[in-house]
């Protein structure tokens, strides 16, 4: 009964929007550190800089815009609503915060304190959103795959960040653990049953909402979470177990199950009815192409034993599925969620007496598109640079700082305007309700 | 047996379909076309709405008793998406294609995540409740959706 009294009560702007204002800064600031330690932070996937990048692109720019995501469709999408959301909402965008800029400054060993700091705001946000996420959905039923697969995915987070602190006490040396290992299994949570489990739960509902496609197949839907968490359980054991086969087979499941969801997603917006793709779309296709290339290096690895050892490739596939996949997949969505929210809250704000601007006058084409063109050279550029990292590094790094700040400038914009007319509105209200008294 | 859920829904899908057409229209340029789809579009929803008001929502408000749930919430979006068509079609008689890209694109947002709600909580709560009552209503709700056609 509890989802069906809060069915109407769409969450505050500022609880999602917080978080998406600020996951720039992060992306940015990863752009930042490319430019500033050049060439030497794609020597391996292990160097300090490199695991700083990647966590602040994973943490900072992904988890942060995932969570806020969640706070503003858990009522839509499950009618499940979290108790005092602006509170929630800023309880855990800080602590966030401060512990991903906690992370980062661990990897690169600026102090001791960091990773413990990073463990306590990080682990004390997400835990704190995880608890009021699970009470809002208690007793929801899973009576769609996206419902599902929300669920699964919560979980597959806790998990994820549970190795990630295992990791960070492994690191220091208080107490001893595989670190390959454990790695090799929390990036299988991580970026497998969380980041994708979610990604595709979304894709569901919003893939065909957005550009008018077919749904999904029914069985694709219904199975596909299942067979992803499951796929990256039993890994996750085999790794623990050591029976390197069977964890590799598992792997590779997982990948190949990542393939599959990125091809659907293709076929289904190939037959996309509307006119021609908006940027959202271009971001989507973008981020599913990215995803089959890198599918298929892995696929390559597996093939030709030799490139396992080369150092390049999991380079080059950390950057087709974090930057090419989940960052423009992330950006196109945030096209159509920061507009659309910004002329309902407007819209409701005004009681259909003053009418709100629409889509396209919050955040126009041109301005997103700008920055998708930014975001295709910085994939580009950081592809070439994992190849030729003294020359191209820092270029790669400008190209994202670049990137971060028309995304930054777009979506501040667009909560410019919100502010702006939001004035207006209480102006004409105000008038309005003068002249009805006079 | 069909079910409200999967009836209305399929209402939904015919709506989105002409929803895409005007779309193609105004993108090639054809604004006689544009204009004759955006009626059909315009008619089909507004009739979905009525179906629902009239028939629907009152039915399940009846039966359960809350007169102030999901129904008054939906009532209050199809105001909201009342207003967005209405906008569209003044773009659309202005022949200005940015106006009416803007309003569409929200009237399309606006229309599918209403539809998200409906297809996943309200409908799924009126096969539930309205079980005994689906025989008869069904074929209340086909007729009355078939008045757009006409």
């Amino acid at each position: 009964m509890q989802a069906l009294l809060s069915f109407e009560q769409a969450p505050p702007i500022a609880a999602p929007f917080r978080f998406f204002l600020t996951a720039p800064l992060f992306s940015g600031l990863a752009g930042l550190l490319l430019v500033v330690n050049g060439g030497e932070i794609f020597a391996s996937r292990w160097t300090p800089g490199a695991l700083a990048v990647t966590h602040l692109l994973t943490v900072g720019f992904m988890l942060q815009v995932m969570l806020g995501a969640m706070i503003q469709i858990l009522p839509v999408v499950a009618g499940a609503n979290l108790r005092q959301p602006l509170r929630v909402a800023g309880i855990v965008h800080v602590l966030m915060l401060l512990g991903t800029l906690a992370l980062a400054g661990g990897f690169l060993g600026v102090s001791e304190a960091a990773f413990p700091l990073a463990i306590s705001f990080l682990g004390g946000g997400v835990i704190y959103f995880l608890l009021m996420a699970g009470l809002s959905l208690r007793g929801v039923p899973s009576t769609s795959a996206t419902i599902a697969g929300i669920k699964r995915a919560l979980l597959a987070l806790l998990i994820a960040v549970m190795l990630g602190f295992s990791l960070t006490g492994g690191l220091e040396g208080r107490w001893p653990i595989p670190l390959l290992e454990v790695t090799r299994v929390h990036v299988a949570w991580g970026l497998g049953a969380w980041a994708t489990g979610l990604l595709s739960a979304v894709a569901y509902v919003v893939v065909p909402m957005f550009q008018i496609t077919p749904a999904y197949p029914a069985w694709f839907s219904r199975t596909f979470g299942i067979f992803l968490l499951a796929a990256v359980a039993a890994a996750s054991l085999a790794v623990f177990g050591a029976v390197e086969w069977l964890a590799a087979l598992l792997e590779s499941t997982v990948v190949w199950l990542a393939a599959g969801y990125c091809a659907t997603t293709l076929w289904l917006q190939s037959r996309s009815k509307r006119a021609r793709p908006d940027t959202t779309q271009r971001f989507w296709r973008l981020a599913m192409l990215c995803g089959l290339v890198a599918c298929a290096l892995w696929g390559m690895v597996r093939l030709l034993p030799t490139l396992a050892d080369d150092v390049a490739w999991p380079l080059l596939f950390g950057v087709l599925v974090l930057v090419g996949g989940f960052m423009s997949v992330i950006s196109g969505m945030l096209y159509k969620i920061v507009p659309f929210l910004v002329w309902l809250h407007l819209q409701n704000r005004g009681q259909s007496r003053v009418v709100a601007p629409n889509m396209k006058a919050v955040l126009a084409e041109g301005k997103m598109t700008r920055h998708l063109y930014a975001h295709c050279a910085t994939c580009c550029l950081l592809l070439l640079a994992v190849v030729w990292p003294s020359l191209l590094t820092r270029p790669a790094g400008l190209a994202m700082l670049v990137a971060s700040a028309f995304l930054a400038h777009n979506l501040i914009s667009a909560a410019g305007v919100y502010r702006h007319h939001a004035a207006l509105v209480d102006a004409r209200l105000a008038e309005l309700a003068a002249g009805g008294a006079g | 047996m069909t079910t409200i859920r999967d009836f209305m829904t399929e209402d939904h899908r015919r709506c989105d379909d002409v929803f895409a057409e005007v779309e193609q229209a105004v993108a090639s340029g054809d604004w006689n076309a544009a204009a004759e789809s955006f009626g059909r579009f315009h008619c089909g929803v507004l009739q979905h709405f009525t179906t629902e008001e009239s028939l629907l929502f009152p039915t399940f408000e009846e039966k359960t008793g809350m007169y102030m749930g999901p129904t008054q919430v939906m009532r209050g979006e199809h105001v909201q998406m009342r207003e967005l068509m209405a906008a569209a079609a003044e773009s659309l008689a202005a022949k200005d294609a940015d106006g009416y890209s803007g309003n569409a694109e929200t009237l399309l947002i606006m229309m599918q995540q209403h539809n998200m709600k409906e297809e996943n909580i309200l409908y799924p709560m009126c096969d539930q409740h309205l079980a005994e009552e689906s025989e008869a209503l069904l074929p209340g709700l086909q007729a009355s959706l078939a008045e757009a056609g006409k």
